[in-house]
């Protein structure tokens, strides 16, 4: 076998326990300016992290192509790292779950669609873009992007587990202008399943979301009842589910210390991590090899659990969650695919109940703006002000502040308008008691 | 290393359907980073990486693939697979590859390779030892960490040149978590350089900065809520300078501006700025961690003068883009790695001096924020809407620097605020931060002296500033 000879060399390195996540991928990307193919990329590509264990300590190195000199030096290196650790944490190379729940969510068809016809859709989407609305003085960029990718993990206690997703993207940039505003919108479609893609709906609602926002100024500053958007609970879940990672809470820098089993949102809110949902997000074992399973996080508002890797779990004497998940040089924790419950009522239905308000469709500068530590954030951002329970104008120029622990707490209703982002996120729009706007 | 010969070959390969340039990128890094948490050596971990990127042109397309298969049927196999994008006739042959020397501004005079982990984590622990002396009961977590890297580069065009670029870099930086009742704050250091480990003896000391750290994560913990709403703003020199890297200079960059997509697309020669503001991007400054001595088309490093008193008179071109000007590149053309096409990007981009010192702009401010410290921010080059957040900042009253505020967020239109700087400080200094765009995450510096803007949106909790 290729890899063999790693195992063979650590073992004669004296290494104890040694494991190599090899992930391949392909990839294909290309876009569009002006309905010519600006630029066009098709990539292999390969990612080997190794561990192991020296004197229960974990030494890491990593490489992107394999070959026996590549074998020695990760060998090499894992025995001269490990030496220098002192962290004293249990350390662990897993032998394998008893059952596995195999959820196969590649879809072979992908790839046996012709880059034309891929194309061909693309070239649809920009004509549908520009035709889409008067007022679309440029198409900025509409591109696609597909990969297809295998992660194997394999390891001395004889684990050997391999699984394989991929997924292809088409997203659109507009740009749109009127009087002396300039405003651009994105948006973007993700899936597997090619037949499924309607260049119709993505160029529509691009076009939307784009000349919607003309003709904005900012509001008064001051508190407003809020309707946040689909798109900007995304970005609060993955901060604030964020601090159910079990490794922030035994460092005490969590918001969830000492929470568990106490409500800690609204009891409209219940967040689930679903890594065996079949969809191209689906996972079903973590990083270290341990098999996933669904679970709630918040239900009810309740805090359920946190997060574990072996590590953190061992350290409390609890079981795995199965939430390994790798970062460059450390097993990390991570949800898979966060799903947050939907409600019964349609958008429209959340404006009539706010009365008066804004609807915030977009925040920006996250990893400036917000704190993940005290959750407290302050952020650039776009969206519309609700009157008489109706869409009254946009608002151009705000900041939204407030507190992450704060809004889930305020969630007043949680909507149905459920969809799914590529950052592993399925979610609806929330009406929430208040928001700090700044504006005028 | 990828010979002359077979770069000739490769390169003749790939122009063989009418590609009218073709480049070779050829990369052999390796690094090493290490992370110390409350007091323990946490991680420890060693990388190589090892790849060609291929990039062919034809008028305004582009082409690109990477491989880590360097052998002669790898290399070649990418060629062809890359130029069927392309169907015409051959255009160029290369027969020879001359080598382009540059200057070496940025030499290491001990490489990062020759230094033990040992002494790597001495280094480290210096500063976690300041943060344990202090012995503050409020500080709950503190994290430290070093990173160096090495990387040579080859690059072989089809112009027929060819050169090579060796550059090293080592960057040290410390995260304090401190909490009490009032709850959570951070605080983070991180100074880098391209130049070897005597930077962080002499200039950047351990425990300077993860005092620095430590102390400004302490200061914003019992700080009050940042006031919001429109009010006149004093920016620190320094990481102040993400101010203008944010609202300006992405959108300076030949990949918005080729294509009309930046709010300053044509607008050349305009008054763009208040006229006693002048930007600059300086790929030159000896040992800077943004410089190139050379970007990836062989363009040679510049000092580029973006804006003149006021007036817009430049942009970072990379050759691609300048198609589109009708303009040469100069010199900014960066990528991440072999996996990235490249484009133009920033390398160390700062607002020149000005006349008055930061004592005389603070006394001149009555009520408005003093922002110092900045955890980054993003901006739309075709609407110029930007943000950023703050850090460490103050309130100033009656012209002296008040109580400290937390939570401050900076937010407007790039074009606008230009125009009300009115005050620019004698200050200037750089600041070393990380910059993500389509090539990939690559080092600038953004910098600034102190400098006042005499209206800005800022987002906060603490209601209206009184």
């Amino acid at each position: 076998m290729k890899y063999d000879k790693f195992f063979e060399l650590a073992k004669a390195a004296g290494i104890e326990e040694a494991e190599l996540y090899v992930g391949e991928s392909y990839s294909l990307q290309f876009s569009l300016f002006h309905s010519e193919v600006d630029n066009y990329s098709s990539n292999k590509s390969m990612t080997i992290l190794a561990r192991g264990l020296v004197n229960g300590k974990f030494g890491t190195a990593n490489c992107d192509s394999w070959s026996s000199q590549r074998a020695q030096y990760l060998v090499n290196e894992i025995v001269a790292n490990a030496n220098v650790i002192e962290n004293e944490d249990p350390a662990f190379i897993f032998e394998g779950s008893k059952k596995y729940k195999k959820v196969n969510t590649f879809n072979k068809e992908l790839g046996n669609i012709s880059v034309e016809e891929k194309m061909k859709k693309l070239f649809d989407l920009e004509n549908l873009i520009k035709k889409g609305d008067p007022r679309i003085t440029e198409v900025a960029a509409v591109g696609y992007e597909e990969e297809a990718s295998s992660s194997t993990i394999m390891n001395s206690k004889g684990l050997k587990l391999t699984q394989k997703s991929n997924y292809f993207v088409y997203y659109a940039e507009a740009v749109a202008k009127e009087n002396d505003q300039t405003k651009s919108g994105f948006d973007l479609y993700l899936g597997n399943n090619f037949a499924e893609f309607k260049p119709e709906e993505l160029a529509k609602e691009a076009v939307r979301k784009t000349v919607s926002q003309l003709g904005g100024e900012a509001c008064e500053s001051a508190t407003y009842k809020a309707v946040l958007a689909p798109s900007v609970v995304k970005d609060f879940l993955n901060f604030y589910i964020g601090n159910a990672d079990a490794e922030e809470v035994q460092k005490r820098s969590s918001l969830f210390i000492g929470k568990l089993g106490q409500k800690i949102a609204s009891k409209k809110i219940t967040i689930e991590d679903k890594p065996l949902q079949r969809n191209v997000f689906a996972r079903w074992f973590d990083d270290e090899g341990v098999a996933t399973y669904n679970k709630p996080i918040i239900k009810n508002g309740v805090l359920q659990t946190y997060l574990y890797n072996l590590t953190t779990a061992a350290k409390e004497g609890v079981e795995t969650t199965g939430n390994a998940s790798r970062g460059g040089s450390k097993m990390g924790i991570s949800p898979f695919f966060v799903a947050l419950k939907p409600g019964k009522k349609s958008q429209e239905e959340l404006f009539q109940d706010i009365q008066d308000g804004v609807y915030i469709t977009s925040v920006t500068g996250l990893h400036a703006g917000l704190n993940p530590q005290s959750g407290n954030f302050s952020l650039q951002s776009s969206g519309f002000l609700v009157k008489n329970g109706k869409i009254d104008r946009p608002l151009d120029v705000i900041t939204v502040s407030g507190n992450l622990v704060e809004i889930f707490k305020d969630v007043q209703e949680v909507g149905n308008d459920v969809k799914v982002f590529p950052s592993a996120v399925a979610c609806s729009s929330l009406q929430i008691k208040k928001i700090v706007v700044s504006g005028k | 290393m990828v010979s002359k010969k077979l770069a000739i070959e490769v390169l003749n390969e790939a122009l063989a359907t009418g590609a009218d340039y073709a480049e070779i990128f050829y990369e052999d890094s390796h690094g090493y980073s290490l992370s110390i948490e409350n007091g323990k050596v946490e991680t420890s971990t060693s990388q190589v990486a090892n790849g060609v990127g291929l990039r062919l042109l034809k008028d305004n397309q582009c082409v690109y693939g990477y491989t880590n298969d360097l052998s002669k049927k790898g290399l070649v196999s990418l060629a062809q697979s890359l130029r069927s994008s392309f169907k015409g006739e051959r255009k160029i042959t290369v027969e020879k590859l001359d080598m382009i020397r540059a200057k070496n501004r940025n030499p290491v005079v001990n490489s990062y390779d020759n230094v033990s982990r040992e002494e790597k984590i001495a280094l480290v622990r210096e500063g976690i030892s300041a943060i344990e002396e202090l012995k503050d009961p409020r500080i709950v977590r503190y994290i430290g960490s070093f990173v160096n890297s090495h990387r040579f580069v080859a690059i072989f065009n089809s112009k027929g040149k060819w050169f090579k670029r060796d550059s090293e870099f080592g960057r040290l930086a410390y995260v304090t978590v401190v909490a009490n009742q009032n709850g959570f704050e951070t605080g983070f250091e991180g100074p880098g350089c391209q130049q070897d480990i005597s930077y962080f003896r002499t200039v950047k000391k351990p425990r300077e900065v993860a005092l620095k750290a430590a102390k400004t994560a302490l200061l914003m913990l019992d700080a009050k809520e940042c006031p919001s709403g429109k009010m006149p703003v004093v920016i620190g020199n320094g990481w102040g300078g993400v101010l203008f890297h944010e609202s300006c200079g992405h959108p300076l960059e030949a990949s918005a501006v080729s294509r009309g997509l930046s709010c300053f697309s044509g607008k050349e020669g305009d008054m763009i700025a208040s006229p006693i503001v002048s930007a600059v991007d300086d790929s030159t400054i000896p040992n800077a961690w943004g410089s190139i001595d050379i970007d990836d088309e062989g363009n040679l490093g510049e000092k580029r003068l973006l804006i003149k008193n006021g007036k817009l008179v430049n942009f970072m071109i990379d050759d691609f883009n300048g198609r589109r000007m009708n303009r040469e590149g100069n010199g900014s053309c960066r990528r991440q790695n072999y996996k990235y096409c490249p484009t133009s990007r920033m390398s160390n981009t700062y607002i020149c001096n000005g006349k008055n010192t930061p004592e005389e702009i603070i006394a001149a401010t009555k009520l408005g924020l003093y922002a110092v410290g900045f955890n980054g921010g993003s901006v739309d080059p075709t609407t110029g809407e930007f943000n950023f957040g703050c850090s460490e900042a103050y309130i100033i009253r009656d012209g002296k620097i008040a109580e400290p505020v937390k939570g401050a967020t900076l937010i407007g239109h790039g074009n606008e605020i230009l125009k009300k700087i009115d005050m620019v400080g004698n200050d200037l200094a750089l600041a070393e931060g990380m910059c993500g765009a389509a090539s990939g995450s690559i080092r600038t510096c953004v910098g600034q002296p102190t400098l006042r803007v005499s209206e800005i949106t800022v987002g906060g909790r603490g209601g209206e500033l009184k």
